[in-house]
């Protein structure tokens, strides 16, 4: 009897075996390219950005390699891999070898850094991800699913679109389209829209080219989208945009201040092309493949769907009364975008858990089914929270509160302290579900039918969401402190 | 909990090993220790373990390593040497450097976990997943029967006994469905798809062995349930199945008052090829009448006979006047005047169920609708055309029968004390009186509430409580603890009587004694929207749901699905 004991959390989707050294040949090669475009734009002596673009590669063709089954895959390890370099190098193993690491000047330090952070990224961990993945992507076996290109343009590109839409609708009001930030001034506001939704096709379109293969869930597919997004913000509004304008490359952490708006602006659109991406990709699965009998799912609609909903709002109630501590004594409830509202004490309160409550029932929705233990459910419920923080008290509560928003460095600076609270909502929301979640699949694996049953429609966990968790915690922690 | 101790021993561990860049930014070498030790005793315990997943543990550390910082650094540290959390914007700046060595404390821990997790298991072997098992000695609870009784049994045990390994639970059915009788009706009469009220056991279970099959003895003494073989029935293919409690819910079959014409002539009205059967037959009846020159043969054909002013008869005979009449526009050479529905019952008025205004409402609207009815008439015999009735005959080639029901012929097999309808009798808490872990519910139990001391009715409602309680005995029979007594209040009836048209008498919340009695439109809509959230499975709903629409605009299929020949 096949027992769900084998499927292990990171278990897939890892590339066969094949000759050892192409791996790390291809990533010693990429790496170097990498670092040769790498000294140009920090204007560094060529030899040492070589070396270090090759031994990157290496190491990534080395260790990585495996997990880079597809390009999404691979570029969300080498950005994983590229963000751990930069937090290794200039900022982790030289501070503790020479015993500065409690150095005031330690800040400063790592905004000085911070070119290197975008260039590790683009130069380094995006080419050497996406060319492995590329490579593995040709390796998978063939009972893993098949790439369409079809299917990843079309829903890839009408998520980018409808995300675009969503997006504009009030932002355009203000005159800020956070997506083309970076390029120069247009000349007329219609041909500014008209490239807000290109470039929104093309970022959905390439998400969808890339991920196609790694999503499976809603909670997954937002959080790949989340990393997307801060990645194009690395690699448009920093990187390619300058160059379209032909403006010198300013990867300074001064710029990615001056940027920051267009920071909070792609996490937000990340969030919302995740979600919807996935739910257009479902609807195609659902329609196109899961409607063949010999794949159905065992259990229909409808029983999961509201099981989540329950669970996912009973967790994110206590999730609101843990946090709750933390909300009060940093002043969030009373204080939205730096603007005092009357909603204090019990009021604020009570206006928390109901909200808390409603976050989490879209919790139980996006993440149900994608962490088989606590260990890989808490970082979604930390990656959850820390969208919320993103979503929440940045953007939507000003804009519903005051009808404008503040997406300035400064005012994500201010916002800081509840910034934990969140942590603590979505962590503390994650280990509730996945208590109710495990309790509720302990009692259905008893029966030895079932369990085989489930161990059929229970997915594969083996995806690249620990470099994901990595990169976008990190960062979506890290940015607001250096930048603001 | 082995397990737990291993996984919990690597990570303390692994913990130690990585709390350097902790103590080099936290100070206090033994403390930060500590505190490696704990967060890594939880990491590993919460983690299952991958072998060889290096960079993906390394990569899920490093990243809780951030929300670890705001935690601990920026808030409990600070509280725990009686200062304010340091979550200002300035302050979390000035935490940098213990950011920076808890991400790096996490990406060691990560390596350090994976790696003495694998160093041990290719040391000792692999560790034993807790996840539940069966147990080897498991007490074996058997049900017989597939209907409301059983199946609610069944439901209500799975979540009585939950992740307990400690009993199995298996259900004997004859059909692999449970069929949804109150919706019987609008299958013969072609409103509903025949398996769209009918939930398949085996999907809607969770973990409960089903097992199809007819029970042909019950072993008291050795507590065996025999089941008849699949193919011949011949007594080397019989299966057994051993039980430590054993649930009678075999529910009732037609009783024909021992009237063998009428038992061989009339159709039965209990299962779902019951109603397949009579909605087939009545098609036929118009199809024959069609090409029928000779015009008392005609009526004869056009003429259906129910027996039974129940429930079943009433709604049936308002069913089939529906499908009769709504057809006869696909028949312009029979006219409606020809048809014929008449309903048999042996009293004075119908429906003896409700109070007497709604049976009087009742028979008034379905005699407004062509129905014709002969009451304090008892069916005495039924030859082929002919039903004979204590006041006259009736010329028809349809009859249905819904006057009479007893037990399962298999209770009367049993060494139990019945009741005069030959009903198993049992005590307050459902067992049988006498037989440890015997118990019997539903139509072949003869209950007696508890409180007031009334004998319940054998209908569904009563049945699915009967179940709840039984569950519950049998889970707290099995942890050693007192037995519950069988209580229930009606929540009243409603029964369907044509189109659009219902009669419904609910009792009043907290006064029982009282009911609520309307009709109409309002009955109907409360009959719909009751029995189609009691339906099982959403998908069921759906599709039940959609029928009814259909049928708001197109008329009924006239469509023969069997060969009744």
């Amino acid at each position: 009897m096949p027992t769900p004991t084998t499927s292990t959390p990171f278990a897939m989707p890892i590339v066969p075996r094949r000759q050892s050294w192409v791996e790390p040949l291809l990533g010693l090669l990429t790496g170097a390219l990498g670092g040769m475009l790498q000294s140009g734009a920090l204007q560094a002596q060529v030899a040492n950005c070589i070396l270090l673009g090759g031994v990157f590669g290496l190491v990534f063709g080395l260790f990585f390699a495996k997990r880079a089954a597809t390009p999404g895959a691979g570029l969300i390890w080498g950005l994983g891999s590229a963000f751990l370099l930069w937090f290794l190098l200039p900022d982790g193993v030289h501070p503790l070898l020479t015993l500065s690491m409690a150095s005031a000047h330690m800040l400063s330090d790592a905004q000085e850094h911070f070119p290197q952070l975008v260039a590790y990224l683009v130069c380094l961990g995006m080419p050497v991800g996406i060319v492995l993945g590329i490579r593995g992507g040709f390796l998978l076996k063939e009972d893993y699913p098949r790439f369409r290109w079809g299917r990843a343009i079309v829903a890839g590109g009408l998520a980018g679109t409808i995300s675009g839409l969503a997006f504009s609708g009030w932002e355009y009001a203000g005159g800020f389209l956070p997506l083309l930030q970076g390029l120069p001034e247009f000349h007329t506001d219609r041909s500014a829209v008209i490239l807000h939704f290109l470039v929104a096709l093309l970022i959905g379109a390439i998400f969808g080219i890339l991920f196609q293969r790694d999503v499976r869930g809603y909670g997954s597919s937002m959080g790949w989208g989340v990393g997307f997004g801060i990645f194009w913000w690395f690699f448009g509004p920093l990187t390619v945009f300058p160059l379209i304008g032909r403006v010198p490359i300013d990867w300074s952490a001064d710029q990615g201040a001056v940027l920051f708006g267009s920071l909070v602006g792609h996490i937000i659109y990340g969030f919302i092309l995740g979600t919807i991406y996935a739910f257009l990709d479902r609807i195609w699965i659902r329609l196109l493949i899961q409607s063949d009998p010999l794949n159905r799912e065992p259990e229909g609609l409808g029983l999961h769907f509201l099981r989540s909903i329950q669970w996912g709002a009973f967790a994110g109630f206590i999730g609101g009364l843990v946090s709750s501590p933390v909300m009060l004594a940093t002043g969030t409830f009373p204080k939205i975008a730096g603007v005092n509202t009357n909603l204090l004490g019990l009021r604020g309160l009570v206006l928390h858990l109901i909200v808390s409550t409603l976050i989490g029932m879209t919790y139980g929705l996006l993440f149900r089914n994608e962490a088989p233990s606590f260990g890989l459910g808490i970082p979604w419920g930390f990656l959850f929270g820390l969208i919320w923080w993103y979503v929440g008290p940045l953007t939507l509560l000003p804009l519903t509160m005051t009808g404008a928003f503040d997406w300035r460095a400064s005012a994500a600076s201010e916002l800081l302290p509840s910034l934990i609270g969140h942590l603590i909502y979505g962590g503390s929301t994650a280990v509730v579900f996945q208590v109710l979640e495990r309790h509720y699949k302990r009692w259905l694996l008893l029966d030895p039918r079932i369990a085989s049953r489930e161990l059929r429609r229970v997915r594969p966990v083996g995806t690249p969401a620990p470099a994901l968790w990595f990169f976008a915690i990190g960062l979506g922690v890290l940015l607001p402190i250096l930048l603001g | 909990m082995k397990r737990f101790r291993r996984s919990a021993l690597i990570g303390v561990i692994a913990g130690a090993a990585a709390s350097t860049p902790l103590i080099l930014a936290l100070g206090h070498s033994f403390s930060s220790m500590a505190l490696g030790m704990l967060v890594g005793a939880g990491y590993a315990f919460s983690v299952r373990r991958t072998p060889q997943a290096y960079v993906d543990n390394l990569m899920t550390a490093g990243a809780l390593g951030v929300p670890l910082w705001g935690l601990i650094s920026v808030v409990a540290l600070p509280l725990l040497s009686g200062q304010k959390p340091e979550w200002g914007a300035e302050q979390m700046r000035a935490h940098l450097p213990s950011l920076v060595s808890w991400v790096m404390f996490g990406t060691l821990l990560g390596i350090f976990n994976q790696g003495l997790g694998d160093l041990v298991e290719w040391i000792v072997g692999p560790q034993s997943e807790d996840l539940p098992r069966n147990s080897p000695e498991k007490s074996r609870i058997v049900i017989l029967g597939g209907g409301f009784a059983g199946m609610k049994t069944a439901e209500c045990l799975e979540q009585q006994l939950r992740t307990s390994g400690s009993a199995q639970i298996i259900l004997v059915s004859e059909t692999n469905a449970l069929l949804f009788t109150p919706m019987l009706a609008e299958v013969a009469g072609s409103t509903l798809e025949p398996s769209h009220i009918s939930t398949p056991l085996r999907s809607s279970l969770r973990r409960t062995e089903f097992i199809r099959g007819r029970v042909t003895a019950v072993d008291l003494e050795n507590r065996r349930v025999h089941l008849a073989g699949q193919t011949s029935g011949s007594p080397s293919e019989q299966l057994e199945v051993a039980y430590d409690h054993l649930v009678l819910a075999l529910g009732s079959v037609s009783n024909y008052l021992g009237m063998d014409n009428v038992q061989r002539l009339a159709f039965n009205f209990k299962s779902l090829l019951d109603a397949i059967r009579i909605r087939n037959h009545v098609i036929e009846m118009f199809e024959r009448a069609d090409r029928e020159r000779d015009a008392s043969l005609r009526a004869a054909l056009l003429t259906f006979v129910v027996a039974g002013g129940g429930f079943a008869g009433v709604e049936l005979a308002g069913a089939l006047n529906d499908f009769a009449r709504g057809i006869l526009a696909d028949y312009p050479t029979l006219s409606a005047g020809e048809l014929n529905i008449v309903l048999v019952h042996s009293r004075d008025r119908i429906l003896p169920e409700l109070s007497e205004s709604l049976a009087r409402y009742a028979q008034e609207k379905m005699e407004d609708r062509g129905v014709t009815f002969r009451l304090n008439a008892r069916l005495n015999d039924a030859q082929p055309g002919v039903v004979v009735l204590s006041d006259g005959e009736i010329r028809a080639h349809t009859l249905v029968w819904t006057a009479g029901t007893a037990p399962n012929p298999l209770v009367k097999e049993l060494p139990f004390e019945k009741d005069k309808r030959g009903a198993v009798k049992v005590d307050s808490a459902l067992a049988v009186p006498g037989q440890s872990g015997v118990w019997a519910l539903g139509d072949c139990a003869s209950v007696t509430d508890a409180k007031n001391g009334k004998a319940c009715p054998p209908t569904a409602q009563f049945a699915i409580r009967e179940a709840k309680i039984v569950a519950r005995n049998i889970a707290t029979c099995l942890q050693g603890r007192p037995a519950t007594n069988f209580h229930f209040d009606s929540l009243g009836a409603l029964c369907v009587i044509g189109h659009q048209t219902a009669c419904a008498e609910l009792s009043v919340p907290f006064l029982r004694t009282r009911s609520m009695r309307f009709s109409g439109l309002l009955a109907w809509l409360l009959w719909r929207g009751i029995y189609l959230a009691k339906l099982p499975g959403m998908e069921r709903k759906i599709r039940v749901l959609m029928d009814w629409t259909v049928e708001l605009f197109f008329p009924r299929d006239v469509v023969q699905t069997i060969d009744l020949q």
